[in-house]
């Protein structure tokens, strides 16, 4: 019974997966350059640490930050960014969970670890970009010329991608200590926590 | 319909459009014109799929979205063909690449506001329903749908609030504090009363849940379904010439 996702924990997935994608998607908005596009992951995963940190406090229970990947997965699919985010949400949601498992939801070693491994879902974006390498970019070159594609594949050598990876945990644990410290300063003391 | 009340379900939209078949195009319109190449049977497939969104508006009356959205979108999409073959070095290429962007995912975005505008959260859940989707899908994407419009108007009322006392964009940090942390705030506590409003409503019973929505398809489902398939089908045959 405890461990089961009642309806009220649904609820709260619904909510802050809406603001965990809201505030994704203004972040996405300020630095929207293509040529950027490899820095997103970045900002994005900094920023979202705020909402993110909100949301473990009210998650006790394994599988909602997996529903959170997969919701984002699916949303992202919808606007049309490819089945891979999907997978990479699923994935990266599924791997946050089991580490903030083991931490029982309350360990901050666990959270912020947790956080990292989430953040990588954003990965989902840009696998594109190097998994299937040659189909992209041809399909860029009818779009937006060649020009364009030479520059975006000349600033994404195919060494980007696990350094992106690394660049983005690392930024996910940068969020989760930004997020933490917001949580303490302004939460905390309006007693939201 | 054995109704024996005979209710007058209200209805969101003029438009008798399921929201399955919504939820098809805004799949199709997005994903065909960002992953979509340019070009011979292409360029007839993208006007027709951007179409769509206008052509839904004006159905359901709404004939300011119905006349801001093509016009948008037709400059971007001149802009875009005009340009592309002008732009060069990296300012051309960031101008280029943002006309872009927009010109292909401004249809996508458009025919998904119109999906949320236009359905009510029961026609939602109803269809979600007859899909089987489990439960613990249904219920945080109807809350978001529900969700999404709110955030938005805090959103708003957070940057008039911020603007009377004189804050203005500058500072990211300062952004975060004054902007990102009261709408988190209220998010929460409207969140929690969402939810308690939810429960006295019998979200969370064991028993199954019933409406009075009519959910069905209808000979517009079908046109609907068939521009998709033809929207595909040309997306299908670009990229196995390219």
């Amino acid at each position: 019974m405890n461990n089961k996702l009642q309806v009220k924990d649904f609820i709260n997935v619904g909510i802050f997966t809406v603001i965990y994608i809201v505030i994704f998607y203004a972040c996405m908005m300020l630095g929207y350059v293509p040529i950027f596009i490899v820095l997103l992951p970045i900002v994005c995963s900094v920023v979202c640490g705020i909402p993110f940190m909100l949301y473990l406090t009210k998650v006790k229970k394994f599988g909602m930050v997996t529903l959170t990947g997969l919701i984002c997965g699916l949303l992202m699919m919808v606007m049309g960014s490819g089945l891979m985010v999907l997978a990479f949400g699923v994935v990266f949601g599924l791997a946050g969970d089991l580490i903030l498992k083991a931490g029982k939801y309350n360990g901050l070693k666990h959270t912020i670890l947790g956080y990292g491994v989430f953040s990588l879902w954003l990965m989902g974006f840009v696998s594109r970009m190097f998994l299937t390498r040659e189909v992209f970019f041809e399909s860029l070159v009818s779009g937006y010329g060649q020009e364009y594609v030479d520059t975006l594949s000349s600033y994404t050598p195919t060494w980007v991608f696990p350094a992106l990876f690394a660049v983005t945990f690392i930024s996910g644990v940068v969020g989760a200590f930004l997020g933490k410290s917001v949580l303490r300063k302004h939460f905390a003391k309006a007693g939201i926590v | 319909m054995n109704n024996p009340y005979d209710f007058k379900v209200e209805k969101n939209s003029a438009l008798p459009l399921d929201p399955r078949t919504k939820i098809l195009l805004t799949l199709t319109i997005s994903s065909v014109l960002i992953a979509g190449g340019h070009g011979g049977i292409m360029n007839i497939a993208r006007l027709c799929l951007a179409s769509i969104p206008f052509v839904c508006f004006l159905w359901d009356r709404r004939f300011c979205a119905a006349l801001i959205y093509p016009a948008t979108y037709i400059i971007l999409f001149v802009g875009e063909i005009a340009l592309l073959p002008h732009m060069h070095g990296i300012l051309g290429n960031l101008c280029l690449s943002v006309v872009a962007i927009f010109s292909h995912m401004l249809p996508g975005f458009i025919m998904g506001y119109f999906l949320i505008s236009s359905t009510t959260v029961s026609e939602f859940v109803a269809s979600m329903e007859r899909m089987h989707i489990p439960q613990q899908i249904i219920i945080p994407v109807s809350v978001m749908f529900r969700f999404f419009p709110t955030v938005g108007e805090e959103t708003a009322a957070i940057n008039d609030a911020m603007r009377m006392r004189g804050i203005m964009f500058g500072n990211p940090m300062k952004m975060l504090e004054y902007r990102l942390v009261p709408m988190l705030m209220c998010s929460v506590k409207i969140g929690e009363e969402l939810s308690a409003a939810a429960l006295t409503r019998g979200l969370g019973s064991p028993v199954k849940r019933t409406n009075i929505c009519e959910i069905g398809f209808g000979i517009p489902d079908i046109f609907a379904v068939l521009i998709c398939a033809l929207g595909f089908a040309a997306f299908l045959l670009t990229r196995m010439t390219i």
